[in-house]
């Protein structure tokens, strides 16, 4: 569905990505791991178009993607969850959910999407007229993914959404990947916590020195030490 | 209390006029991060644009209205679009010395267009020019009419970015705007819009106050500096701040002017403004929160 080939991405005269080639299958969950500053926020970046590549081709169901706006790629179909969520603060819940779907007109579209979401964050549901800024980072989690979401994507990148969470509520963040991806939609997780991309992913790659270093089930990542020591960059 | 409640409206009316002019400062600086030196000449260009509709063509106030709104909408568009995005790429000092550009340009070219009528135009007042005594109190309708228009405008404004798509937009690309680009928003244009928002309340601002004034060419600096004093007052990026800020500095000026010396109309408000920056640097409304409009 997603299908990344010879990606090449680089800030001034640092390349981050050198040769990235993978793709991600409809229907499924993709991890894409990588130690610190190994280029994953730059890989989902490049993938919305908020980062424009020096070389390769990215296609989305078979159509070129590579160079067009971050607008192009949410209408589309793929829609980022940033990393540390990115909610606008000031803004209520209600309005941070609203505006995900700014590139729709299907009001009445919208306004069902918007019952949805409460369905799929039942916690949100209370605090939709509070300030987003004024959430705890689990609830801000939601509002980032279903803020996402509204955007109807058929492709969602997500940046460490475990990142920071106490560990009760990172299982619920693993609930919530796996039951999106039960109703058909697809996923390139990024994840800091190797545990949580192998109770969801079925396939992994690494990205080490601007490539993909290995690539495999995502099950057999825990006790593979060869892929343990690439990911902590030793 | 004739005296005071004179200078109070009276302050209380030019106040608003300022918050006017802050609201359009605020407006830019929040989504662009920049002070538009050129939001003074803007009012007074816009001003004249009303005088051109009202006095010289003849046509209704309301016309006038329109004319210095729309006019300033489609002036904050364009030199957003000929002048500000050629230097989006520049640091921000380049932007803030652009708008001082534009400032000079407006000037020179209102020179030109309405110079040589004499040093003033007059805008012909829109009530009757007489005070009313309204028991103890003294009212000067035409102030109370631009007081009103004022209120009419700041909630039109209020409402404006409150209940509208384009002005949730403009809110989130001030609160966050990568996650305003990740969502789908041009910012860019949302950049082209909050010009031309803060150009039209200069002129909604200029045509309210103009058959309070004279017009002159060089008349927009010191709207920009009482609406630029209002807006620091207020914090810089809040709306609800400049309207607070513009009232204070209004009804200050005023009072120092009446009841101390007419010579401190001018210091007097400034003299506020250091005293409140030295207590609470980020504005008087950070010291309690409030929400935003
Ligand atoms: N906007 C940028 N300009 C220059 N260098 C950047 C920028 N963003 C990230 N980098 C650099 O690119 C590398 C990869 O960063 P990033 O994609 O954030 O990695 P990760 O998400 O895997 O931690 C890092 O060395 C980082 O310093
Ligand atoms: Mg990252």
């Amino acid at each position: 569905m997603l299908d990344i080939q010879h990606l090449r991405v680089v800030y001034g005269i640092t390349e981050v990505l050198r040769d990235v080639t993978f793709d991600v299958p409809q229907g499924s969950i993709v991890a894409l791991l990588g130690g610190n500053g190994s280029g994953k926020t730059t890989m989902l970046n490049t993938l919305t178009g908020m980062v424009k590549p020096a070389a390769g081709s990215i296609r989305f169901e078979g159509i070129e993607c590579a160079g067009l706006p971050a607008k192009g790629f949410v209408q589309r179909g793929i829609v980022q969850v940033p990393q540390g969520r990115e909610v606008w603060p000031s803004m209520s819940v209600h309005e941070n959910l609203e505006l995900g779907a700014v590139t729709r007109k299907d009001w009445p579209g919208i306004r069902s999407d918007m019952e949805e979401m409460f369905e799929i964050f039942p916690k949100l549901k209370p605090h939709q007229r509070k300030r987003a800024g004024a959430l705890s980072g689990g609830e801000q989690q939601m509002v980032a993914i279903g803020r996402a979401l509204m955007a109807r994507p058929k492709c969602l990148l997500m940046d460490e959404p475990s990142a920071g969470l106490a560990p009760a509520i990172v299982s619920d963040m693993v609930d919530t990947i796996l039951a999106l991806n039960r109703r058909g939609l697809t996923i390139l997780l990024v994840e800091q916590n190797i545990g949580v991309a192998a109770a969801v992913a079925e396939y992994a790659h690494i990205l080490q020195n601007g490539e993909i270093a290995f690539s495999g089930a995502a099950a057999g990542l825990v006790d593979n030490p060869a892929v343990l020591g690439a990911y902590l960059g030793r | 209390m004739l005296l005071f409640s004179y200078l109070l409206l009276g302050g209380i009316t030019t106040g608003a006029l300022y918050a006017l002019v802050a609201i359009g400062l605020v407006v830019v600086n929040k989504s662009t991060g920049i002070i538009n030196f050129a939001q003074g000449e803007l009012f007074m260009f816009c001003g004249f644009l009303a005088w051109m509709t009202h006095v010289q063509f003849g046509l209704a106030y309301p016309l006038a209205f329109i004319a210095a709104t729309v006019g300033g909408f489609l002036l904050g568009i364009v030199t957003d679009r000929l002048a500000f995005r050629a230097l989006a790429k520049t640091d921000i000092v380049g932007l803030v010395l652009a708008t001082v550009g534009l400032a000079f340009v407006l000037r020179g070219t209102a020179r030109m267009i309405w110079g040589g009528k004499g040093d003033y135009l007059s805008f012909p007042p829109i009530t009757s020019p007489e005070p009313v005594m309204i028991g103890d109190i003294m009212v000067v309708p035409q102030q109370m009419a631009a007081l009103a228009g004022a209120i009419a405008i700041m909630l039109v404004f209020a409402a404006f970015f409150r209940f509208t798509r384009i002005g949730k937009i403009m809110r989130a690309t001030a609160d966050n705007a990568k996650a305003a680009t990740l969502v789908g928003i041009s910012i860019q244009n949302v950049y082209t819009l909050a010009f031309g928002a803060g150009a039209a309340i200069a002129g909604a601002a200029a045509v309210l106050a103009a058959p309070l004034t004279l017009l002159y060419p060089d008349m927009g600096f010191s709207f920009f500096i009482k609406g630029f004093a209002a807006a620091v007052l207020g914090g810089l990026t809040s709306l609800s701040g400049a309207v607070v800020g513009g009232l204070l500095v209004g009804v200050i000026e005023s009072m120092a002017g009446g009841y101390i010396d007419s010579s401190m109309m001018e210091v007097a408000p400034f003299l506020l403004i250091m005293l409140v920056l030295i207590i609470c640097p980020t504005g008087l409304l950070s010291l309690h929160k409030t929400r935003d409009v």
